[in-house]
């Protein structure tokens, strides 16, 4: 028995999103890379649309779907349990990608996806409830090479005066990074640099991992009454932080000399 | 704010350039700010998707059925800039047959 988390939901569309989260989540933790927790992402979203859409379009809106998700050695398996009308999307006919423009319909992409992304999908029907069984594999050298390493390496950090401190990580924050961004961090926390300016102008991408890690290094700059000051984000990663609320908590300047500027009389 | 779509218009083509998250509960949105240019007659469209990080098949939906729309009146809807993950999904339904795919929205938008 693997480690294994548990959500329901409503079966309303506004909260598949919740279902999204929770899933990347519980995927990115089970060390999956960011190309199969986005397939997991997908599978889950238009598995979850497609019962909201159709298995229960004329019920009322009290009807809870289960979503668990369990993390074995080799094995991600998301198992989706709704009581809607038996529906076995195996026996569905998928559509043709090779059909061209004219003849295609817009629609029925969801079920060909979802085995598509996929290792394998399993259907059952017990007890009145639909239990989908989504299954991503976990290739056997992942856990070895690569986060190991990565964890003794920190990004650049140019130093100020005044307890301050630039940190420049780069690429994607994501579980295999987002350690090397929290050592980098918490050595300068540890040195008393309580003044963080965190060039995130090079970064492409953060996910939950690396927003948790910015929101520690926040509390403990706090404490020692300095602060986590952001610059250079990109779009979407201000879209990231807006989501979770988190433009609210830093200070978030358009760029480094803005950000710096920003923050004259930091002693 | 989960999607966010600015529209401009660029040597007489539509950009319309998405920001955020296209699933189920907002694709109708991304339809309909491309069926109000459709309205106008102004049916050479560019979707930059550089800033979508995430897809689902709601969103395709909406950009198929828009596409053979504009080209019943002899326009276009090319796509600019897809990540990598949505660009898969793109080639999963065998859509980057169908939609011009460029890599940035300056060629996209020349390609009129």
């Amino acid at each position: 028995m693997g480690e294994v988390s548990r959500l329901a939901i409503s079966a309303q569309l506004e909260e598949v999103r919740d279902a999204c989260d929770f899933v990347v989540e519980a995927a990115e933790a089970a060390n999956l890379d960011e190309r199969a927790v986005y397939h997991c992402q997908m599978a889950v979203d238009e598995a979850l649309t497609n019962i909201i859409e159709h298995g229960y379009q004329y019920a009322g809106r009290d009807s809870r779907i289960e979503v668990t998700t369990e993390h074995q050695e080799r094995r991600f398996t998301i198992t989706i349990i709704d009581d809607s009308p038996a529906f076995n999307p195996l026996q569905h006919q998928a559509p043709d990608p090779t059909e061209p423009l004219d003849s295609r319909k817009p629609g029925g992409w969801g079920i060909y996806f979802i085995r598509k992304l996929m290792d394998e999908v399993e259907y059952e029907r017990v007890g009145g409830h639909n239990y989908l069984r989504l299954i991503k594999g976990i290739p056997e050298t992942e856990a070895v090479p690569v986060p190991a390493a990565a964890a003794e390496d920190t990004f650049p950090v140019r130093h100020l005066e005044n307890r301050s401190a630039v940190i420049s990580p780069s690429g994607r924050l994501d579980s295999n990074t987002s350690p090397m961004l929290e050592k980098t961090l918490s050595t300068q926390l540890q040195q008393g640099n309580v003044w963080l300016y965190v060039d995130m102008s090079q970064v492409e991408y953060i996910a939950s991992s690396g927003l948790k890690v910015l929101v520690s290094a926040w509390r403990r700059a706090h404490d020692g009454e300095g602060d986590v000051v952001l610059s250079g984000l990109q779009p979407r990663i201000v879209e990231i932080l807006e989501m979770v609320g988190f433009d609210m908590l830093f200070q978030i300047y358009p760029d480094l000399d803005a950000a710096l500027a920003a923050n004259p009389s930091r002693s | 704010m989960v999607m966010e779509i600015n529209v401009s218009e660029m040597k007489r083509v539509q950009l319309f350039e998405v920001i955020g998250r296209v699933d189920s509960t907002n694709a109708s949105e991304l339809g309909a700010a491309l069926d109000r240019a459709a309205d106008e007659g102004r049916t050479s469209m560019v979707l930059d998707l550089s800033g979508v990080d995430y897809m689902s098949s709601a969103g395709l939906r909406e950009m198929v059925r828009v596409l053979k729309r504009v080209k019943r009146g002899g326009g276009d809807l090319r796509i600019a800039n897809p990540s990598e993950r949505v660009k898969e999904v793109l080639e999963l339904a065998g859509l980057d047959t169908i939609f011009e795919i460029y890599p940035t929205q300056v060629e996209a938008v020349g390609s009129f």
